[in-house]
């Protein structure tokens, strides 16, 4: 089993008159792991039904190592796929679900019997085999599916949100088997999820569509650190917005101070130490933070290179080890967490350090 | 201890009281003329238990009785063979204006009564009928080969026509309910589209078929306006002998042994039927 590359080149998908995928394009490399994130209806699920073969394409290609099989049938595409309901034939055993496609190779028995026990074997499902898969568990299905789709020694691994249907503490650990068993079988993989953290653990790069047009491809880091657009930046947690009036002074952003916040010199150097800054800098910007980024500070702080917000506590909590305030702002409210005791009704400073800070053109259409 | 013994009468009394209605009109309408042909099966005019009716039945009617079983059969094989290929187009056919054609014709002989049906077939597949007016027309045979098709054909062909629908409908439905990535993923590990049909969809619709090919078995069975009109000579089915032996003769010990000997036949089929669910519920 090794993987091939899959291009994707400028898919259109339309059904009746919804456009439903406006040009997408992506690259995958051999024995990649792509995930495909975006929240409900943005196209995730369809894009993938069109690089399987199940949704025809309205207009773009699909490329499987510079082979064309945008109009080849779903099994003439060297790639399984795995789907959310897991689909397992309920009046066949464990080991037939897991046989079928080799049997429609027409693999002889001896051959077929050894492949199913490994691939059972594989995914710990030892022993299972004569039951049917109704009366397996949740996460014994799965690995059925899995193995199903394995078991015909796919070049490209589609999986189209497999792990949804499992409770949070199996899905944590079956995350992690998947990623392994792909980087052991050197397997391309696609996989469809709306779940943020597990794109992050499971991918080498993540695709994030919005409405059917790419938002923005890049390793995990990537679009956790630097997102390219408000949208990814609110998709990847950051989803807290103040509004800032700044202006460009070489290596550094100017902030004009208003009631919400202070004046602040903002560094937009690359790499850790500076603000994501996307556009020219120039004018009105709508500055994301995750909430786990900021710290209280008293009001009158200035840290260097942060910015502060004035704000309020208004509920206070002891989660344990740290304190938890709700923190009023301008009729917002923020969950910040400090080591310091405040009591309700306290002004703060919430301080967020420049890296923290994700900065867009207030208006998009000046971003370019 | 006492009231709670009351409270559960009551009880008791109440749930009688609700179902009394379809009990008796179950028992008035079905139970008793059941247990009285049965007994008049057996019963000789003079009185007394007897076997004569069956003896008779069996000496005059025994090939009618076969004919019976292999017609009514034989039709059901092929209904069954139609529904599910129906069922089949109308679940994984491509061409969407073909189903669609499919989905709107298919149904309309079940709004057509049986007795009307037969009608249609005998102006269809008599010797001078529609079908081959239509073969000669087409150049395919000359006019003294054609034959006439009212027969124990026709009976078979006025059964499918007329009772394929129905089974259709309901395999349709039951196909139409499975999860479609059940099919997807065996297409999806190249399964051509009959063994999709063979393999994944038919084990499991498969009690809907049964089901509703047993109910065309009792159907079939009982009709007398299609053996009557199609097929007016010997063998025939026996509804046909039982209506003479009442109308000819008044009688009714040998029509009720006919009768007995019908529900007997049903009876088997619906033995199948109720030993295949049990195997199915006792399934751990």
């Amino acid at each position: 089993m090794a993987g091939e590359s899959l291009t994707v080149d400028g898919v259109k998908v339309s059904y009746s008159d919804v456009q439903v995928l406006a040009g997408v394009s992506i690259d995958v490399a051999p024995g990649e792991f792509i995930a495909l994130l975006g929240s409900s209806g943005c196209g995730k699920t369809t894009l993938l039904r069109a690089i399987s073969g199940f949704v025809p394409v309205d207009a773009g290609r699909v490329l499987v190592s510079d082979r064309d099989v945008t109009n080849a049938p779903p099994d003439k595409r060297g790639m399984a796929m795995v789907f959310q309901s897991y689909a397992l034939w309920p009046h066949m055993t464990a080991a037939q679900n897991i046989g079928y496609g080799l049997r429609l190779r027409k693999v002889a028995r001896i051959e077929l019997d050894r492949r199913v026990a490994e691939t059972m074997s594989l995914l710990g499902l030892d022993g299972l085999g004569s039951r049917l898969v109704t009366q397996l568990s949740g996460g014994q299905r799965q690995r059925v599916a899995l193995g199903r789709a394995l078991a015909v020694e796919p070049q490209t691994l589609l999986l189209d949100e497999p792990l949804s249907n499992l409770d949070a503490r199996i899905r944590q650990s079956v995350r992690h088997e998947i990623k392994a068993l792909q980087q052991q079988l050197q397997i391309t993989a696609i996989h469809v999820t709306h779940d943020r953290e597990e794109a992050m653990v499971m991918a080498d790069r993540i695709v994030i569509l919005d409405r059917g047009n790419i938002a923005q491809i890049g390793t995990p880091e990537d679009v956790y650190n630097r997102p390219r657009s408000s949208f990814v930046a609110a998709f990847m947690g950051a989803d807290n917005v103040i509004p800032l009036t700044a202006k460009r002074d070489e290596g550094a952003l100017r902030v004009s101070a208003s009631d919400d916040h202070a004046d602040a010199v903002l560094s937009i150097a690359d790499g850790d130490e500076g603000a994501n800054l996307v556009g020219t800098g120039d004018g009105e910007l709508a500055a994301h933070f995750r909430s786990e980024a900021a710290r209280l500070v008293e009001v009158s702080d200035r840290p260097q290179g942060s910015l502060v917000l004035f704000g309020k506590v208004i509920q206070t909590s002891y989660p344990g080890g740290i304190y938890r305030y709700t923190i009023d702002m301008g009729g917002r409210n923020y969950l910040v967490d400090d080591p310091k005791k405040l009591a309700v009704g306290d002004a703060v400073g919430i301080c967020l350090p420049a890296q923290s800070l994700h900065l867009f053109p207030a208006n998009p259409t000046e971003a370019s | 201890m006492m009231s709670f013994h009351r409270v559960l009468h009551d009880e008791r009394v109440w749930s009688f009281a609700l179902v009394a209605p379809a009990l008796v009109t179950v028992g008035l309408l079905f139970i008793y003329p059941l247990g009285f042909s049965a007994v008049s099966a057996f019963s000789a005019e003079e009185g007394g238990w007897t076997f004569a009716n069956f003896i008779k039945a069996f000496d005059l009617y025994s090939n009618d009785i076969l004919f019976t079983v292999v017609i009514v059969s034989l039709s059901t094989v092929l209904i069954g063979f139609f529904a599910i290929a129906i069922g089949g187009y109308l679940t994984l056919g491509e061409n969407p204006y073909a189903v669609a054609i499919l989905k709107w014709l298919y149904r309309w002989p079940l709004f057509i009564p049986f007795i009307v049906a037969a009608q249609l077939m005998r102006t269809f597949l008599a010797k001078n009928g529609l079908m081959n007016n239509l073969i000669v027309g087409s150049g395919l045979l000359e006019p003294m080969q054609t034959q006439s098709f009212l027969d124990w054909r026709g009976i078979v062909i006025t059964f499918v026509w007329k009772q394929t629908p129905f089974v259709a409908l309901l395999v349709a439905g039951a196909m139409a309910s499975l999860d479609r990535s059940m099919i997807e993923s065996a297409r999806n590990l190249g399964a051509s589209r009959i063994r999709i049909l063979v393999e994944i969809i038919l084990p499991q619709v498969r009690p809907t078929i049964v089901v509703g090919l047993i109910l065309s078995f009792v159907v079939m069975m009982s009709v007398l306006s299609v053996p009557i009109m199609i097929n007016a000579q010997t063998p025939t089915m026996l509804t046909v002998d039982m209506a003479f032996r009442i109308n000819a003769y008044g009688d009714y010990g040998v029509a009720n042994a006919l009768g007995f000997i019908s529900y007997l036949m049903t009876g088997v089929v619906a033995w199948i039927y109720l030993r295949q669910g049990v195997r199915q519920g006792a399934a751990p």
